[in-house]
């Protein structure tokens, strides 16, 4: 699983040397945030259910053209498609803010996602919309510390970056 | 290519083209400019390709911006605009390597054998950080020779995936097949995403060698069927296969037990119900069949409470969840489920499509003579994979019924189906 610490030994390995000042300082960076990620990771496990159900429910409010009935315009498509997705990915954010590193929304959410998403025709845009919501309504301290938060933040941003 | 969800928005063409040409930081809280990219792909008409080509020529580098541009080229791409292949072959050069895959692809959609635009797309394959598989598909469907060494090179990638479309593309570059067995063994890889992209990788090759191995891979059903309806239509034009050579796969395929599949995880203990039942909701389909497998091989008495209260408290809801249990349902033959299975197989909504061909499956299972009037209204609808898995089902349950008039049927396997059935009795 890549973190900061895998990929400064692998690049330091693959070219038979030891870690670099600059290699250390990207690891001392990386602890130095552990508490904070760690904070984050361990608010967002005790509220997934509700962070998802907020940033689906709010989406729709936010956009009336979405309430339309009718099949493929119906809100039960957005809501179901969005509802799970949306969990799958906050779970792997929470993931890397453990690792403290991109890896498990690399390898699980997005090498190959957005080629699969391409093929099938499948939407992006209710799970980017609903990610931009979980991401401007985080709030320091009433949710979680300003560091945690940004932490969070980050993994959102680019969650939200490489699936659309 | 499946438009069920192309139509999500509900946007005229004006108020999308109006939303993208509005400055991001204009845009109001109630408003996106990304939805207006990916909407405009229902409008083939100049004006939208025009509003989508302003889009891509702004390049202010932040987030709400960034994504738009690119929606904006794969937007471009879906409508095969081509008076856009300039200012999308710009789009390569770019710092952002989800931009230039949306350019790499969108030219591989419009199609184009200008040899400095795929040149340029070729020395990708030189640059560290890009998404390499899209690369090489591109350059293959555009059957671009000189690239050939320079594609070889990522035959033995560290990146399965990526590995995998290389000897792919090797395949369709040489017409030599012999590498393609590494494809195949990677439906076995024990990431979901390298398993569903081999798939891909063995449509793309028109490898129909493999067709067994796809009705055995642990995905979901979606990606099987794909492969095995693409691969045959495929090799059915070209004179190399038959119905009667593909049924076999094609039915273990829309039946779809677990003890079909050759399952790439296992437990190292036996799990408890709950958390069988919770393994239902994950997005690996290989880690769900083998929860249903346990679950049929352990707990077939318990569980059918256990799957009602999960369908209540939130199957109902979630689409894969939804799919397991209208397909437990069937194979532990529980009849007390026939309404609820009945529901299923009348469930328009899309997302839940896959279950409502689960449901006929299921309900062939439960051998209530009950379903066979509302298994026939399935045969009106014009998807194929109901409509097949309703005759199986019939069949299962004795109905005798010769389906003649499916022989106008739309997809080619529902027209064979039914000629074999009239063969039989006739």
């Amino acid at each position: 699983m890549k973190s900061v610490v895998t990929t400064v030994i692998a690049s330091a390995d693959a070219a038979g040397r030891f870690p670099s000042t600059s290699d250390l300082e990207a690891v001392q960076g990386s602890i130095q945030r552990a508490a904070a990620r760690l904070e984050a990771a361990e608010k967002l496990a005790g509220n997934l259910d509700n962070v998802a159900r907020e940033a689906y429910d709010a989406c729709i409010k936010k956009y009336p053209y979405l309430n339309n009935a009718g099949e493929a315009n119906s809100t039960d498509t957005f809501k179901a498609k969005c509802m799970r997705d949306i969990k799958h990915y906050m779970r792997l954010v929470q993931y890397c803010l453990v690792v403290g590193g991109t890896g498990p929304l690399d390898e699980w959410g997005i090498a190959g996602q957005r080629e699969v998403y391409r093929a099938l025709g499948l939407p992006t845009a209710p799970y980017v919309e609903a990610l931009s919501f979980a991401r401007n309504r985080g709030c320091a301290p009433r949710d979680m510390s300003a560091q945690a938060l940004t932490e969070y933040n980050a993994l959102l941003d680019y969650a939200i970056n490489s699936l659309s | 290519m499946d438009k069920r969800f192309f139509n999500l928005f509900n946007l005229t063409e004006d108020q999308a083209i109006a939303l993208l040409d509005t400055p991001q930081a204009q845009i109001s809280e109630n408003d996106s400019r990304y939805i207006a990219a990916s909407h405009l792909v229902n409008f083939p008409t100049e004006r939208s390709i025009q509003a989508l080509i302003r889009a891509v020529q702004q390049t202010d580098a932040m987030l709400e911006n960034r994504i738009v541009r690119r929606k904006s080229v794969e937007t471009l791409g879906r409508l095969q605009a081509k008076q856009a292949l300039s200012v999308i072959s710009w789009c390569l050069s770019d710092e952002d390597c989800y931009t230039v895959e949306n350019a790499v692809w969108a030219i591989g959609e419009i199609g184009t054998q200008d040899p400095l635009i795929l040149e340029m797309i070729t020395r990708l394959l030189d640059k560290p950080g890009q998404i390499y598989r899209v690369i090489i598909h591109t350059l293959a469907k555009l059957n671009y020779q000189p690239a050939l060494e320079r594609i070889r090179r990522f035959t033995n990638h560290s990146d399965p995936p990526t590995a995998s479309a290389a000897i792919t593309a090797v395949c369709r570059l040489t017409h030599d097949t012999t590498q393609m067995v590494q494809v195949v063994a990677m439906l076995q890889h024990p990431n979901v995403l390298a398993r569903r992209l081999s798939i891909q990788d063995l449509i793309d090759a028109q490898y129909d060698d493999a067709i067994p191995d796809i009705a055995r891979c642990p995905v979901s059903l979606v990606f099987r069927l794909r492969g095995i309806r693409l691969l045959a239509e495929a090799g059915f034009a070209n004179g190399v296969l038959t119905f009667t050579k593909i049924q076999a796969y094609l039915e273990q395929t829309l039946r779809d037990h677990p003890q079909d599949l050759r399952l790439v995880h296992s437990y190292d203990r036996l799990p408890e119900l709950p958390a069988l039942i919770r393994q239902l909701y994950e997005t690996d389909f290989g880690r769900c069949y083998l929860a249903t497998k346990t679950i049929l091989e352990h707990y077939a008495d318990a569980a059918p409470a256990a799957l009602f209260a999960a369908y209540a408290e939130e199957a109902s809801c979630d689409y894969g969840a939804h799919f397991h249990v209208v397909k437990l349902f069937g194979w532990l033959r529980h009849l007390p489920a026939y309404d609820l299975l009945l529901e299923a197989l009348h469930n328009r909504q899309p997302q839940f499509q896959k279950s409502r061909a689960a449901a006929a499956i299921a309900l062939g299972e439960l051998g209530d003579s009950r379903a066979i009037p509302e298994l026939q209204s399935c045969l009106d609808s014009n998807i194929w994979d109901l409509q097949y898995a309703a005759l199986m089902a019939l069949e299962k349950l004795g109905d005798r019924s010769d389906y003649a008039n499916l022989m106008a049927a739309d997809n080619w396997f529902v027209r064979e189906k039914v000629q074999a059935k009239l063969a039989v009795i006739n």
